[in-house]
């Protein structure tokens, strides 16, 4: 008989994940996914003036602020025919180079990083083989016997005061934590340098959209201005600013991050054989060099890989009704046309009809409706989106840098391909596309400082700002690569208003409920085998769902 | 067809101070729309080289803060010699209590907006009862502005005055609300002085009982019977 | 593990500082609050006994924003607050515990702490059905008013907690509610904005530990601090604002200049925050400053003040495109045909009546 026991709230993510699972023999045998939190902006879209529309879908979630607000914007313009000049999109190229630079370090020390960092263990490390163990993985200036000496007496006192806070009731001495101490030691040391390094790399969205979280965006361009002779604008002090930040952004990256990734990855190589769950992936594909409306010259490619076959690559089109359609089948909302029917987003519905249990209560009932996350599918199948899927559709499309960057960590951990279909392959892949990340941004960098040097300051295009100079009817995709995978918002626009308006969030492809074939999503996918050591301490579970770093705001909304 | 002959009594009815208040009144709310209408849609000048040479909004604000204080006042004033001032001016003309005004509201509605039968029965002096109660409708309208404008002007000052004012944007949940009241009030105004001026001539072609030139020189000519 | 509370006086004798440095310290502070020399014995008291400030963050409807902003603070950085000034006991985005070990981490606070911590709430609170909104198989509206019950301070983090925010715009499908509408009669801090500009966050919080009182609020709960002036009085744009110079559309030659942003929407007129002293980011810029109009982000009701780039909100029921002005010339065109109409059938009606008078005026 499987044991069921429920994690809620699952922490050290975005928003309201509660997970139930079957455990027998010490394994995750079943495993179901729930978001119990809604708040319903499909519905408070409608009827409102589709520029708008951008800010509020920003709210959707301020941990990938930004993400909604570029897909927003693109689908407006696309259902209007807008293109957008050259500079915008380097600037909005930047802002989400900035967005996954910043996501993806916060993701791996501070939401990640506990799964495998015990700070405990760390009060026993020896500060001076923490500062060789540092010094011998990378050239970070930061690593002296005395940086750490002093660090671990901060960390003691901290602990002696009895008021551990956000480290209290953690799962220190846990059988599955594998680091010595040292490097226990290193990793709580970067765990700082990380957040004080993460609201640096921000101001790049502060300098081009005045604030983060929530810069702001603009339907046919950027808000800012480039003028090089004016003080109320993007000028040369501006432009410094973003390289400098852009500079510390790729030494951060290069010099803590990975080789503190792959120290870690190291001690845990049997992650590379457990959590791998489904075997489609879907990437929309985005970073373009030479405008939106040609997807070849994208950084991240577009493309679908099914039973993980890395020899071909499928094509995508999101506008078709027939390929993606969302199901309500467990979902607590209704369809007109019944619950067992799926919804191409054009044709989308969201109607919040709750079932039960109602609080509080001890189990959901997941026979029937269980999550307020609506589920995905590509052509009837449940896709995985994300980091692993981006980094497998690069590799598999043939790009010279993710070849390298995917053959140099697989040969520095000594593992086979295979080993990419996992928590640890997820969690790598991360890494692998922040540090592309570093390089792109650069020329996302020179390509815009060339431009401007080439006489061309537009920022926006205007001449279709104005809601009189549209049709009585339109509608328009909007597509991106979140830092969590591939999201795209479908609008439909009638009289000037947003007459309808669906996102479908790559958390909502990850975690959402079974669909009405019964085909589990990724996260219950990928649960299923996971060992669970102790089932009152589930630090094993937190480890496959923290490799997709939930965002359940997102995925409900 | 016969002639109707009348003769006609010369009463003096709106006393100076009233005349005096009407008129500021009517110049501040027309300098206050106007600047209003500025501050809701200001004209973009585009020969200036420098911010720093021109301050045009900054007067247009000035303006309407400055014909603000002497429209407060004035309205002040109003409210006190509704107290003491003549028959014609007091309070208790504005507001419709008594049976009679209601009759002759009525009858008012009868002949000036239906144009039916001239109610002879109806000949008020001062203002007939429908008109008094619009201009008590236009004083809570004076009211509203004031409580809305002051209170979005206590935030940019340290006067003791507006400072008085400055509960009342709480109360609608910020400013942006009361602005937008603000606003609509404005039109309001914008529609009485239309309605108003029409009025005024139309009544003083009608009835020729010298209803214009009555807030000019205190006088109006009316008939034996007129109450 | 051996575990033992330092005090505050403790950890300053700690750091190398006399118990006199430490009088001095309860001096000055008992003359920041006001306190009459006999109350210094107080300060000193409170200080020497009593551990780091406990503090327990609720996510309910939110997005999460307000506690990136809260890490995005410069002064203090936030490392400093959460490992030397407070205590964060619970925060779903940040703790290492989860599930039932987060919860009993909660409860121990709660219970340990009854009446000392300071509770901070992030998101706001679905009413419609209270299923909106579970944590632990409990609904926000239990765990809200339970946490309320022991703490010593409540602060709603951003313009969720202090107002619904983006869920609560029409028409507020959940039923979401600010925290203070579900706690009547209890005084909560709205530290206002989506989201709060991280270093105000902060600030809210070192008022309270150094100061040991509440900052002052306005009449809608936020600390005058930071929210008694609007935008537009601090806006470095101002003089082109007094000069009429105006940007027209975005991206115009005005834009490139750095002109008012007032006539495609700007909300600073209408807006009480400190973006424009603070700014964003430890002071690196604020909307209006990278040519995007105030939105009124810090404002109640925000989302229905629409659209962003028009500046009179558009009247319900009328579409996006009408607005006051429009219904109102609309209602003046139509008062002037009427009276054009009213003066044509007085001169057919009353002719007669007109032509018929002879009128002798009786000088007295
Ligand atoms: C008949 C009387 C008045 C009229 C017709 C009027 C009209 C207006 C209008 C149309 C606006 C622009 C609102 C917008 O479009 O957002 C405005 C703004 C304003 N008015 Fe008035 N107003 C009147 C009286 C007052 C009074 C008595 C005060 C008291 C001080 C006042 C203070 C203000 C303030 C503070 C503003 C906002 C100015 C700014 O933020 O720059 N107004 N008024
Ligand atoms: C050409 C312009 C105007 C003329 C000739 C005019 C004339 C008059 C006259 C003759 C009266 C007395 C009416 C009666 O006997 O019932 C009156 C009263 C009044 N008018 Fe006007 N008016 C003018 C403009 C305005 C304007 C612009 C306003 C303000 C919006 C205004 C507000 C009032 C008010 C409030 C009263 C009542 C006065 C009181 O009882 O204290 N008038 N006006
Ligand atoms: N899932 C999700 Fe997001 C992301 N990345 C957005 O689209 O996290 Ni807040
Ligand atoms: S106030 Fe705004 S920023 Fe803060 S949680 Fe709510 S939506 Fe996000
Ligand atoms: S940009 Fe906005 S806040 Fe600044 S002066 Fe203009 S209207 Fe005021
Ligand atoms: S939009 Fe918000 S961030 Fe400041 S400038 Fe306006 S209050
Ligand atoms: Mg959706």
């Amino acid at each position: 008989m499987a044991n069921r026991i429920v994690v809620d709230p699952v922490t050290r993510i975005e928003g309201h994940l509660r997970v139930e699972l079957d455990i027998q023999n010490g394994k995750v045998v079943d495993a179901y996914s729930s978001g119990t939190m809604v708040r319903g902006i499909e519905i408070i879209l409608k009827g409102r003036d589709p520029r708008d529309a951008w800010a509020f879908t920003e709210r959707v979630c301020g941990v990938c602020t930004t993400v909604h607000a570029l897909a927003s914007v693109r689908c407006v313009e696309n259902s209007l025919g807008m293109i957008v000049p050259p500079n915008a999109e380097m600037i909005r190229n930047l802002m989400f180079a900035a967005q996954y630079m910043q996501d993806h370090v916060v993701h791996f020390y501070h939401l990640h990083a506990l799964d495998w960092v015990d700070v405990v263990s760390a009060l026993s490390a020896d500060p001076a083989a923490t500062s060789t163990l540092a010094q011998s993985i990378s050239k970070w200036p930061n690593s002296s016997p005395g940086y750490f000496s002093d660090l671990k007496k901060r960390l003691s006192k901290f602990v002696e005061s009895g008021q551990l806070g956000i480290f209290a009731n953690g799962y220190w001495g846990h059988n599955a934590y594998k680091l010595p101490p040292e490097a226990n030691l290193m990793a709580v040391a970067h765990y700082l340098e990380a957040l004080e390094w993460q609201k640096e790399i921000v101001k790049i969205h502060t300098i081009f959209g005045g604030k983060n979280p929530h810069p702001n965006y603009l339907v046919g361009g950027v808000p800012c201005s480039i003028n090089l002779d004016e003080n109320n604008a993007i000028n040369a002090e501006r432009l410094a600013y973003v390289g400098t930040l852009l500079g510390q952004a790729q030494d951060f990256i290069n010099q803590v991050y990975i080789p503190d990734l792959l120290a870690v990855a190291s001690f845990y190589k049997d992650w590379a054989a457990i959590g791998g769950g489904l075997s489609n992936y879907l990437v929309y594909g985005d970073l373009p060099m030479n405008g939106y409306n040609d997807p070849s010259s994208f950084k991240f490619p577009r493309g679908v890989i099914m039973n993980r076959n890395l020899n071909e690559v499928q094509e995508i089109n999101p506008a078709d009704l027939e390929e993606i359609q969302e199901f309500v089948t467990h979902s607590w909302y209704e369809y007109e046309e019944g619950d067992e029917t799926g919804k191409h987003p054009f044709e989308g519905e969201t109607k919040l009809n709750f079932t039960g249990p109602n609080p509080p209560y001890d189990q959901l009932n997941v026979e029937g409706k269980y999550s307020w996350m609506k589920t995905p599918r590509w052509k009837g199948n449940a896709m995985e989106v994300g980091p692993l899927s981006r980094m497998l559709v690069g590799f598999a499309s043939g790009k010279d840098e993710y070849v390298e960057a995917v053959t140099g960590v697989l040969t520095a951990l000594d593992v086979p391909v295979e080993a990419l279909f996992s928590t640890l392959g997820r969690t790598a892949a991360r890494g692998l596309e922040t540090q592309l990340m570093t390089g792109w941004s650069m020329e996302f960098y020179n390509q815009l400082m060339a431009n401007i040097k080439n006489g061309d300051t537009r920022t926006a295009t205007t001449e279709l700002f104005d809601p009189d100079t549209w049709p009585d009817e339109a509608q328009g995709v909007g597509m991106t690569e979140a830092p969590r995978g591939a999201l795209a918002h479908w609008i439909k626009i009638k009289d000037k208003k947003i007459n309808n308006y669906q996102l479908v969030v790559p958390s909502t492809w990850n975690a959402s409920p079974r669909d009405a074939k019964g085909q589990r999503s990724a996260y219950e996918a990928s649960l299923i085998g996971t060992p669970v050591d102790d089932p009152e301490k589930p630090l094993e579970v937190l480890r496959t769902i923290h490799s997709f770093d939930p965002c359940i705001a997102c995925a409900v909304h | 067809m016969d002639m109707i002959k009348k003769t006609r009594n010369v009463v003096y009815v709106w006393e100076f101070p009233v005349r005096l208040y009407h008129w500021i009144n009517a110049l501040s709310i027309t300098v206050l729309i106007a600047t209003g209408l500025l501050i809701g849609h200001p004209i973009g000048i585009h020969l200036a080289p420098e911010a720093s040479m021109t301050y045009w909004f900054g007067w247009v604000r000035f303006l309407h803060f400055a014909f603000a204080f002497l429209f407060f006042f004035n309205f002040i004033f109003r409210m006190y010699w509704g107290l003491v001032g003549n028959e014609y001016s007091r309070w208790f003309n504005y507001i419709p209590i008594r049976k009679k005004q209601w009759a002759q509201i009525w009858a008012v509605i009868k002949s000036d907006v239906l144009l039916l039968k001239y109610d002879e029965e109806s000949k008020p002096i001062g203002h007939n009862a429908l008109a008094s109660f619009t201009y008590f409708l236009t004083f809570l309208a004076f009211l509203l502005q004031c409580l809305t404008g002051f209170g979005m002007y206590a935030a940019m000052s340290q006067s003791w005055l507006p400072k008085m004012f400055a509960w009342f944007p709480h109360l609608l949940g910020g400013d942006m609300m009361t602005r937008q009241i603000h606003h609509i009030t404005m039109w309001f105004f914008i529609l009485f002085a239309m309605v108003h001026i029409y009025l005024v001539f139309y009544h003083d072609y009608i009835e020729r009982k010298g209803t214009v030139s009555s807030m000019i020189g205190g006088w109006k000519f009316v008939d034996k019977d007129d109450k | 593990m051996a575990i033992k509370q330092k005090t505050l006086y403790e950890e300053i004798r700690e750091a190398g500082h006399s118990r006199r440095d430490f009088l001095r310290f309860c001096s000055m502070m008992a003359a920041y609050l006001g306190l009459e020399s006999s109350g210094v014995a107080q300060v000193v008291e409170a200080l020497e006994n009593n551990p780091r400030l406990p503090v327990v963050w609720f996510h309910f409807q939110e997005c999460t924003c307000c506690s990136e902003s809260f890490i995005r603070s410069s002064h203090p950085i936030v490392a400093d607050i959460i490992l030397d000034k407070i205590s964060l006991d619970y925060t779903e985005t940040l703790m290492a515990a989860a599930g039932n070990q987060a919860e009993e981490a909660l409860h121990a606070t709660m219970e340990k702490y009854h009446g000392e911590y300071v509770m901070l709430v992030e998101g706001s609170i679905p009413t419609e059905n209270e299923a909106y909104c579970c944590i632990g198989g409990r609904s926000a509206l239990e765990i809200v008013k339970e946490a309320a019950e022991g703490a010593k301070a409540i602060i709603a983090w951003g313009n969720c907690a202090s107002a619904g925010c983006v869920q609560a715009a029409k028409p507020n499908p959940t039923g979401a509610k600010p925290v203070h509408k579900v706690l009547k009669g209890k005084t909560v801090i709205n530290v206002q904005g989506c989201p709060p500009i991280g270093e105000v966050m902060a600030g809210v919080i070192v008022h309270i530990l150094a100061f040991g009182r509440m900052p002052q609020l306005d009449r809608m709960g936020r600390p005058k601090a930071f929210y008694s002036r609007r935008v537009h009085d601090t806006c470095y744009r101002r003089p082109n604002y007094d000069a009429g110079l105006f940007v027209e559309s975005f991206d115009d030659e005005n834009a490139k200049k750095g002109y008012c942003l007032y006539k495609v929407g700007c909300k600073g007129p209408v807006t009480y925050n400190a973006c424009g002293v603070i700014r964003w980011n430890n002071g690196t810029s604020y909307p209006i400053q990278s040519g995007h109009p105030c939105i009124g982000c810090s404002e109640e009701g925000f989302w229905d003040n629409g659209p962003f780039y028009q500046h009179l909100p558009s009247f319900p029921g009328f579409g996006i495109e009408s607005n006051a002005d429009k219904i109102g010339l609309g209602l003046g065109i139509a008062t002037g045909a009427g009276i054009a109409a009213h003066f044509l059938a007085t001169n057919v009606a009353k002719r007669k009546r007109i032509k018929n008078e002879d009128i002798v005026i009786n000088e007295k």
